[in-house]
């Protein structure tokens, strides 16, 4: 399955990317699976506070994902 | 005649108007955010209007913060927004706050106002006020900015979710910048401010929908929003109000050190003063028992003091020292004090 991933505020600037597709074999993955491959993608992640959202719905980490999903990671913001 | 254009509304007519005059709306935060969201409450006839901000106006300020001028630069924001509102609308009533909004005033600020826009550029300050508003049963307009995107969100309307369901909050001091640190387009919180403020304006007048369990995200550069919705978590919703509840009920506290407490504490034995900014900021505290430990630091710092030790922290302008303080107390720290309006305030002491 194949699946996009979007990144905002400081998470962009950690994977220097705003968006990316991501593939996997199985037809579907738990969001902690992906959370543990992106974060070893990105050590950076493992000490950064955010939320998984999963087709625009914030989601638990045993949310199943499926072939399409638009996934997007959330940390909270400062600035004001 | 000020307000015949929107009051030719039907959502809005007199009814609405006199909602508007009636209605108290503090705003906590008078920087990027806050100016544009008290511009337009003032503007459309918000009738009391609180400013809660302790800083002062800096020329940095200028390329976004658009109620200063140059000739403001030194003077206090609450102050001087509350002069620029009061310019543009006469009719309404505007107190300034020249504070920060910590665990110590914040039970007195918020006294009778109806709903808090939080415009704050601190994760911790963010979770005081979401707690207090839980506690109080009023909601809160939330936005943030990070470069070139913003959040919005409405906590704690009607029962729904808060600021700690969306962002639990984390064990530790992750510090997340804000514009100091990572910079921030100039036109960027006029656009977020200005989608709080018109959130402020539909809680009022009880028209649309409000933006309460959606998080908007607006991301400037590539012109992109999207409407993201989360749930309520009792759980958070519980803590946020424990935290509250306590706030509401503690006695006026000595936490914040005034510049001469602070220097005799200073001169006192056995007492560890801890200067919680970044080794290269100025001016330079010097004294035989202060060290300097940034607030990144300070957690792995601490594992090495004893609970009851007395701690004194400070940092430029005692919003770094504060969250340093919250940090160890909840690590269970006893003797923890901060000097509460940061080492700026001993210019005229030393």
């Amino acid at each position: 399955m194949t699946i996009t991933l979007k990144y905002f505020g400081l998470l962009a600037d950690i994977t220097q990317l705003k968006e990316e597709q991501f593939t996997f074999d199985e037809e579907t993955v738990l969001v902690s699976a992906l959370k543990s491959k992106i974060e070893s993608s990105y050590p950076k992640m493992q000490n950064t506070a955010y939320n998984i959202a999963v087709n625009q719905v914030i989601v638990d980490l045993q949310t199943k994902i499926k072939d399409q999903d638009l996934i997007a990671f959330l940390p909270p913001f400062a600035g004001g | 005649m000020r307000y015949s254009r929107q009051i030719i509304l039907q959502e809005i007519g007199e009814i609405g108007q006199q909602k508007l005059q009636d209605a108290r709306v503090l705003v906590i935060g008078a920087g990027g955010l806050g100016c544009p969201v008290l511009q337009n409450l003032a503007a459309a006839g918000v009738g009391t209007i609180g400013i809660v901000d302790g800083d002062v106006v800096e020329e940095t300020n200028l390329h976004r913060q658009l109620l200063y001028t140059l000739k403001d630069c030194g003077k206090r924001k609450a102050e001087i927004a509350k002069k620029a509102i009061l310019e543009l609308n006469p009719e309404i009533s505007v107190t300034a706050f020249s504070e920060f909004f910590t665990v110590q005033n914040a039970t007195q600020i918020v006294g009778e106002y109806q709903i808090i826009v939080d415009c704050t550029d601190a994760i911790a300050v963010r979770y005081l006020i979401n707690d207090v508003s839980v506690t109080k049963r009023i909601p809160m307009v939330y936005a943030s900015i990070h470069k070139f995107e913003g959040q919005v969100s409405v906590f704690n309307y009607k029962n729904g979710p808060s600021y700690r369901c969306l962002f639990p909050e984390q064990e530790g001091l992750n510090a997340v910048p804000n514009c100091v640190e990572s910079g921030v387009l100039g036109v960027l919180p006029n656009t977020i401010g200005t989608l709080q403020a018109t959130e402020v304006l539909k809680i009022i007048l009880e028209i649309g929908e409000v933006l309460s369990g959606k998080l908007l995200i607006y991301d400037a550069l590539h012109f992109q929003t999207q409407i993201i919705d989360f749930a309520k978590n009792p759980k958070a919703i519980e803590k946020g109000f424990i935290n509250g509840s306590l706030l509401l009920n503690r006695k006026k506290s000595v936490e914040d050190l005034t510049p001469k407490a602070f220097l005799e504490k200073c001169n006192q034995l056995g007492i560890v003063v801890i200067d919680v900014r970044e080794l290269d900021e100025t001016p330079e505290f010097k004294g035989e028992n202060v060290i300097r430990i940034p607030l990144s630091e300070l957690e792995e710092y601490s594992k090495k003091l004893d609970k009851n030790q007395e701690i004194v922290l400070f940092c430029q302008t005692g919003q770094r020292s504060l969250a340093a303080m919250n940090y160890l107390q909840k690590s269970g720290f006893v003797g923890v004090f901060h000097l509460g309006r940061g080492i700026e305030s001993l210019k005229n002491q030393i």
